[in-house]
């Protein structure tokens, strides 16, 4: 199949999946023979309303938050050369819950808001994971990374969970925030998340040289001119940022970025020219699904969608795992 | 004093003395348990149960009040004074406050404490009750056995008299109003939380009357009785009155303010959202609370817009 | 991938051994008595010798006798446990970042535990412990016969207990979110490791499994020796290294799963202990076994007096004061062995 065919089919999928979102929800008067209608003609109504406010901004978060962890994600697999790598793995996504939870059970401790509490808690904990994996003395140990990151995840959700035995109404303002609850996305959390989304694509494409590169290990990339570290580096701060991002606008969102490239390599194929497009508009696509899903799994009631993307994403990670007779 | 009240007076307490402690045989949700006559030292673990003490006029010495003594509110300590002492939060009470108060009673909840109902016994006789999930009816029943329990029967049929006359004179000021939905819900910032017919606030809206526009749930769960919800859906739900407990200023309903969908709620149209103190409509329960709620409602339903 | 375990090849002297461990005795014996004292409610020494022997005088008989005494034979029970099976799985699994967590013993049986109480809430919560254990067995189970039957090597054995982990960790969210539920307190308490609420009456039903099992993993300390030899020389001395690799886990994980079921899930014990073990005596695991469990035992008897006495009467969980100590420990010593390592 040409490539152009397949990334055809791709978007397609992608459009279908994001109206199959927007048309997905609890209202009676929006199907699927009106939603379009509804999208772009004003006619005043409620059902154009809950399309509009509610269900679009939604779909927007979902698919931007999916592009941002996918890409994250490619770049963290790429740097450490481990297909296993990813945001949940190294601890990062739960590092980030932690930083929320702190933030809301000892105000005291919270910097700016909880946006910014869930990013320096991805930071710190992805910095801690890399640092144990000998990313510091620029010898990454694959084996390391991913066991010091499950440590690190374990350490961070077991105190997640301890604000569970608090006072109910800080139990539940934890578990909100850390199950991805996207219900009530707004239209001014998708526009900053479309900014990350833009600046993260064209940083990942201007990289994907050097991620083929890194490939091929350290000595032939500094035979080729490619300065594995500083790659590294630039590599790791992009899937940082992005997951920052992604986490602050609607919490940890797990396994996106383990999924999506793995997938996507099966059809396109190791170029990170071609993959890295590739993966924005799989993750894009996943995370719709997954939003779709969250949506129909106990109709009329919502799942949040990190709860979602962790049951479709924890299997796949361990059957990757089982297939894989060779790894690390 | 009367002579005679000091001779009464005298006679009980040389038959206190006389006979042996009897007991009362309680049957409660997680079992049934001898409670000695007349428990003095009472611990509870729920502050339904406070309220239902404060009705018979008993004090406890224990309460597991989350570490906020202010969440016993003033109409409970106008009656149980403060002297109580902290047995730490309802979720997990300390059992060793528990023991060092000595107490000879201690009221648990049914869901909360089962796990832990073991080393209660251990304790003190201990009776559950379902408080977290129960609706109106059964906080009612169990105010009446826990009196038994407490052997305060007699000032608790007076009592429940006294409710009952009030709540039907609540009743007859807050007159017919089957023709109106209401919906109470807790705003926490994050999300809001639906208490459907099932729960406790949902037995009591249906007890004056109103409608529900949520469908009834076949279980008493506590995911039954407490719905997490969308916009959306609380647009379909769509209540004509919306009681509204917030515990985060401003809500997450504040941020949907212009928002059509929300605009267009038959309760905010027509302004028929009400506020009320979300601590004491989505955590006390009782004879005491159901009337202070009942007042609430009667106020609110004055300034209803038709 | 080689990450050999540090300080594998030093040993002590048998004297200064025994010292050592005649040290951790006493500190274990301190630690308990001191857990007796503290907690919501502060009782004298001579009150807990009144009431310990039963002395005339005044007695706490019920804190005493009956909450802090069977939580302080929990404690020392399933501390032991906890950091004899992370011995073992570090050991087997040749790898210091190694731990009951690794091969999905947690996740099970907080999934199993959990599904228990809230999807069928008419069972009675006493069988929770029994949930857990099948949970923490059925997690580790699986890969366990995964690493068996399809002859992985250790490190893609961590990888599936890593991603069975995960899987399970998974259900626990969707429970948790589904059931709405962190109203109900005894399946959250437990998540989090505490010695909350435990009576007699699960000392009863765990001592005779743990210490049997104890017994079991000191014994077969030898053949942890003989493999950390490497695979080739094991085989070379006769043994049958895929046949022992899964004896020995299936012993750790069944001290993990039954120390997991009665007092939940207590982090970073099972971590810890081994690699304090090892900076004091040396990797020969005859010594280390007996040190680590005297270790683990030191750690949580420590944690739950700690958390009993920290903001009274609310109560710290046990196992957020050993994640607590545990986190800044690890990550000290995964930094000096990266750096020795470069």
């Amino acid at each position: 199949m040409p490539t152009a065919l397949r990334f055809a089919l791709l978007a397609t999928a992608v459009l279908l999946a994001a109206l199959l979102s927007l048309t997905i929800g609890q209202r009676s008067d929006v199907g699927i023979t009106n939603v379009l209608q509804l999208l772009f003609i004003n006619d005043g109504s409620l059902a154009r309303s809950a399309v509009v406010d509610l269900r679009l901004p939604r779909t927007l978060v979902a698919g931007l938050i999916g592009v941002n962890l996918a890409l994250a994600g490619l770049a963290l697999q790429a740097i450490t050369r481990n297909p296993l790598a990813s945001e949940s793995i190294l601890g990062i996504n739960q590092g980030a819950a932690l930083g929320v939870a702190v933030g809301l059970v000892v105000p005291g401790l919270m910097v700016v808001n909880l946006d910014v509490m869930a990013i320096i808690g991805a930071v710190l904990a992805g910095i801690i994971t890399f640092s144990i994996a000998g990313g510091l003395g620029g010898r990454l140990d694959s084996m390391r990374l991913i066991l010091a990151g499950v440590t690190v995840g374990a350490f961070s959700f077991a105190f997640v969970r301890f604000t569970f035995t608090l006072d109910d109404n800080l139990s539940r303002l934890v578990l909100t925030w850390t199950s991805a609850d996207i219900s009530s996305a707004r239209l001014d959390q998708a526009l900053p998340l479309l900014l990350w989304a833009t600046g993260g694509l064209v940083l990942s494409l201007a990289m994907a040289h050097n991620f083929n590169i890194l490939a091929l290990g350290d000595g032939a990339s500094q035979g080729l001119g490619v300065d594995p570290r500083r790659a590294r580096l630039i590599g790791a701060m992009l899937a940082a940022v992005l997951t920052g991002a992604s986490v602050a606008a609607a919490g940890p969102v797990m396994f996106v970025g383990l999924v999506m490239p793995h997938l996507c390599r099966l059809w396109f194929g190791t170029n990170h020219r071609l993959l890295v497009p590739a993966v924005a508009l799989g993750g894009a696509g996943l995370v719709l699904l997954a939003d779709v899903v969250s949506k129909l799994v106990r109709f009329p009631y919502e799942t949040p969608l990190g709860v979602i993307c962790a049951l479709i994403g924890a299997p796949y990670f361990l059957y990757a795992t089982l297939r894989a007779r060779n790894m690390a | 004093m009367s002579i005679k009240s000091l001779v009464a007076g005298f006679a009980g307490a040389i038959m206190l003395v006389a006979l042996p402690a009897q007991a009362t045989e309680i049957t409660h949700d997680l079992g049934v348990t001898d409670v000695p006559d007349h428990p003095q030292r009472i611990v509870v673990l729920e502050y339904s149960f406070v309220d239902t003490l404060a009705a018979v006029g008993v004090a406890p010495i224990g309460i597991a009040d989350d570490d906020k003594r202010d969440s016993v509110v003033p109409a409970y300590t106008k009656v149980i004074g403060d002297e109580w002492t902290s047995v730490g939060t309802r979720k997990s009470p300390s059992l060793e406050v528990i023991a060092s108060l000595k107490p000879d009673l201690i009221i648990a909840d049914t869901s909360r404490h089962e796990a832990i109902y073991g080393a209660l016994s251990e304790i003190a006789p201990t009776i559950a009750f379902d408080s977290l999930t129960g609706t109106y009816e059964v906080a009612m029943e169990a105010a009446k056995t826990i009196a038994h329990a407490v052997g305060k029967d007699a000032e608790m049929d007076a009592r429940m008299a006294e409710h009952t006359a009030k709540m039907d004179a609540f009743k007859a000021e807050i007159g017919d109003v089957s023709g109106w939905s209401a919906q109470f819900l807790i705003d926490n910032g994050e999300g809001i939380f639906l208490h459907s017919p099932v729960s406790y606030n949902g037995s009591l809206l249906a007890w004056f009357g109103f409608k529900s526009n949520m469908p009834t749930p076949d279980g008493h769960t506590y995911e039954e009785a407490v719905v997490n919800t969308s916009l959306e859906q609380l647009s379909e739900i769509n209540p004509q009155i919306i009681l509204r407990g917030k515990y985060a200023d401003p809500g997450l309903t504040d941020s949907w303010v212009g928002q059509p969908l929300y605009d267009n709620l038959d309760a905010v149209k027509s302004g028929n959202l009400f506020d009320v103190t979300a601590h004491e409509w989505s955590r006390l329960r009782g004879v005491i609370a159901s009337e202070v709620s009942a007042a609430n409602l009667v106020d609110i339903v004055k300034q209803l817009k038709r | 991938m080689i990450d050999t375990l540090p300080a594998q090849r030093r040993t002590v002297a048998p004297s200064r051994a025994i010292l050592l461990i005649a040290g951790l005795v006493v500190l274990v014996i301190a630690a308990a008595l001191w857990g007796l004292s503290v907690g919501a409610v502060a009782i004298p020494v001579e009150v807990i010798v009144n009431t310990l022997f039963n002395l005339p005088g005044e007695q706490q008989a019920y804190i005493i006798m009956k909450s802090r005494l069977p939580r302080m034979v929990l404690a020392l029970l399933t501390g032991g446990a906890l950091a004899l099976s992370g011995a073992i799985i570090q050991g087997v699994i040749r790898n210091p970042l190694a731990s009951p967590n690794i091969i999905g013993i947690n996740s099970g049986a907080a999934l199993f535990a959990l599904g228990l109480v809230l999807v069928f809430p008419a069972i009675p919560q006493v069988w929770m412990p029994l949930a857990a254990c099948l949970g923490g067995f059925c997690a580790a189970g699986f890969v366990m016969l995964v690493a068996h039957y399809r002859r992985l090597s250790a490190i893609h054995l961590a990888l599936i207990g890593v991603a069975v982990g995960f899987v399970f960790e998974a259900g626990v969210d969707y429970l948790l979110i589904v059931s709405n539920d962190s109203e109900s307190s005894a399946p959250m308490i437990w998540l989090t490791g505490s010695l909350w609420g435990r009576t007699w009456a699960h000392v009863a039903i765990s001592w005779l499994p743990l210490l049997t099992l104890s017994a079991l993993a000191l014994l077969l300390s030898y053949r942890l020796d003989l493999m950390a030899l490497g695979e080739g020389t094991a085989t070379g001395l006769g043994l049958n290294v895929p046949r022992q690799r899964l004896l020995l886990l299936v012993v750790a994980t069944l001290l993990a799963s039954v120390s997991v079921a009665v007092v939940g899930i207590m982090g970073f014990v099972g971590l810890m202990a081994p690699h304090i073990a090892r900076r004091l005596v040396g990797g020969a695991h005859r010594l280390m076994l007996p040190v680590a469990m005297l270790v683990g035992m030191l750690l949580v008897v420590f944690a739950d007096g700690l958390g009993r006495a920290i903001a009274p009467p609310v109560e710290i969980s046990a196992g957020i004061i050993t994640a607590l100590i545990g986190a800044p420990f690890f990550v000290y010593i995964m930094l000096t062995t990266a750096l020795e390592q470069d």
